[in-house]
């Protein structure tokens, strides 16, 4: 394992420490220390199998590693009542689907539970919470239909519009491109690079290692349960790592524009 | 299709009214004819309110067999259809019902081994308890299967279920002489027949003990539409909760089946009826699912009871006419939940 670049991080957000994480008998996550800086979006990244989701939902504290520690701004998020933490960390999971039928209105609502008391809070401000975040994802005119109407990538908008909801600072995403048109791939990481940005901490897995390229500020890369590199991303995707980890070959080049790193990916020659 | 508040608060007071009338309607309708308005002046000079127009035996036909059967018939739907929800909530699963996966049985056996070692007063917990044994056969069956799919869990109940069945008749059959059959029939078809005023006591106990707890789970219910992991993101202790509400299911189902045995598919099928007009948020969801339970129980009895006067059906023959082919048209919907 490399050590982490944290020079670029001024402002902590979640870290991780020493996690490991076990299925029955196997070591999923072997180690991990991360760090995800406020205010940028990152991205985590590794082949199949390395870990991720399983990472995420560590990280998310809905699942409970065997050791380790998991803070936001350096509070420990285990050990935080479940509702306050539910205030802090949003997590979308991974082609999460329901088979009760709900309206997109009462899917975001969801996010509102860690406010709520037992019989619900109907609040103006609640509702105005609810109706900011289906326009931050630019879903407003879909409030009333029924969500296993929608197409996959609006579904997507309407899930982060549910976390929005739960007004985080934290916000994780297991692979939020999944599945989804090209259009609507950029659409979702144009909107995480925008909430990163008004201040948020985002991170992202992401199986796409030319869009996680291009959108994200930083990186984490993962392979066989451990952190083999990590940091602002154009210094930390290099083509040995891709290399080393993918098994493929990588050019890396800069787009003039963006500075924003360019990934194209061969066959090991 | 999202039902505003309006409509809503039309379904709730047109259903609470229809709950009144049913109630009323049911208790005129037997084969001694007495009018509604006797039924009012009956029930409000019991009340301590003006004098009964009745005689002593059309007034204890009243106040002594039908008044306290069309009651318990509306709590134990009302009990039953609050169950199923909560169910279908808890295990995303479309098919639960406390007759499918087997707790009903589980409750009859549990009713009836205490019933028979002459300890009545504690058959509601009895019952409570073999709902709890037969719900954690079933999905421990169900999870031995492989990953708990909704049709591994009908099935593991249908084998719980079996099991508690054919236990109940042979205790049963064992134990008493005379009209046994009916007997066994009543606890694995489920009857009101035998309904008096004490059952319509623990009935609503159930539900008042039950059912408060779990109106006021209601918005963490929703937050099980998305699974586990979502409702634990959102904040909600997934596994207590989930321990908690299956166990006031089981308390709930017990009650109702300590009153009049295991009566199927009320707990099924009223759900997807009621979802269907004040969709699926619980707080709506639980109350007006009850209210609807307890109208068609009400009703399901009346027919169990009149249809082929002067014999009496069980009514889980009714409601089984009713629900079974509703339960089929729901399996092939949901095939892809195989």
């Amino acid at each position: 394992m490399t050590g982490l670049d944290v020079s670029g991080f001024d402002v902590t957000g979640l870290e991780a420490a020493r996690l490991r994480i076990r299925a029955g008998a196997k070591l999923i996550i072997d180690g991990v220390d991360c760090t995800v800086p406020v205010g940028s979006l990152t991205a985590l990244v590794g082949p199949n199998g390395a870990g991720k989701s399983t990472l995420l939902r560590a990280l998310a504290a809905v699942l409970k590693p065997e050791s380790g520690a998991v803070s936001f701004e350096s509070t420990e998020l285990f050990g935080m009542p479940r509702r306050e933490r539910a205030r802090t960390v949003a997590f979308v999971e991974q082609d999460a689907a329901t088979t009760t039928a709900m309206t997109v209105t009462e899917v975001v609502r969801l996010g509102r539970l860690p406010y709520e008391s037992a019989w619900g809070d109907g609040s103006a401000d609640s509702e105005r919470v609810v109706v900011d975040a289906l326009a931050t994802v630019e879903m407003t005119e879909f409030a009333e239909r029924d969500f296993d109407t929608l197409s996959g990538g609006e579904r997507q908008r309407v899930l982060l519009a549910r976390a929005l909801a739960q007004q985080p600072r934290l916000l994780l995403l297991d692979e939020p491109t999944n599945h989804l048109d090209i259009g609507a791939q950029l659409a979702v990481l144009g909107l995480l690079r925008r909430l990163a940005a008004g201040g948020m901490a985002v991170l992202a897995a992401l199986h796409d290692l030319p869009l996680a390229a291009s959108y994200s500020d930083h990186v984490v890369v993962v392979s066989g349960g451990r952190v083999v590199a990590a940091g602002p991303t154009a210094q930390t995707l290099t083509p040995a790592l891709i290399r080393t980890v993918y098994a493929v070959e990588a050019t890396v080049l800069s787009n003039p524009a963006t500075k924003k790193s360019v990934i194209v990916l061969s066959e090991l020659g | 299709m999202a039902p505003n508040r309006r409509a809503v608060a039309l379904w709730a007071s047109g259903l609470s009214v229809a709950l009144v009338a049913s109630v009323i309607a049911a208790v005129t309708i037997g084969p001694a004819d007495i009018r509604a308005d006797e039924v009012l002046a009956s029930i409000s000079a019991r009340l301590g309110v003006g004098e009964s127009p009745l005689s002593l035996l059309r007034d204890g036909i009243v106040w002594e067999l039908r008044l306290p059967r069309v009651l318990t018939a509306a709590a134990v739907g009302a009990g039953l259809a609050i169950a199923g929800t909560v169910m279908q909530a808890i295990t995303r699963n479309p098919l639960a019902d406390p007759y499918l996966l087997g707790l009903s049985s589980g409750a009859s056996l549990g009713a009836v081994s205490v019933l028979l070692l002459g300890a009545a007063i504690v058959l509601p917990l009895a019952a409570f308890f073999g709902a709890m044994l037969a719900l954690g056969l079933t999905l421990l069956l169900a999870s031995s299967l492989g990953a708990i799919t909704p049709t591994r869990t009908v099935l593991a109940g249908l084998a719980v279920s079996s099991l508690a069945s054919a236990i109940t008749s042979l205790v049963i059959f064992w134990t008493v002489t005379g009209d046994s059959y009916r007997q066994i029939l009543g606890w694995l078809l489920g009857s009101l027949a035998g309904a008096r005023w004490p059952a319509v006591a623990i009935a609503v106990a159930g539900i008042l003990i039950a059912g408060i707890p779990i109106l006021l789970r209601s918005r963490v219910l929703d937050a099980f539409a998305f699974g586990d992991v979502t409702a634990a993101s959102l904040g909600v202790n997934v596994s207590a909760t989930r321990w908690g509400l299956l166990a006031a299911s089981a308390l709930l189902t017990g009650a109702m089946v300590s009153v009049s045995g295991a009566i199927g598919f009320v707990g099924l099928i009223l759900p997807h009826a009621v979802r269907l007009i004040v969709g699926s948020a619980h707080r709506v969801l639980l109350p007006m699912v009850a209210i609807v339970g307890a109208i068609f129980l009400i009703w399901a009895d009346t027919a169990a009871r009149t249809l082929f006067d002067p014999r009496e059906l069980p009514v889980g023959i009714v409601t089984a006419i009713i629900g079974a082919p509703i339960f089929a048209a729901l399996l092939a919907r949901r095939r892809s939940l195989t």
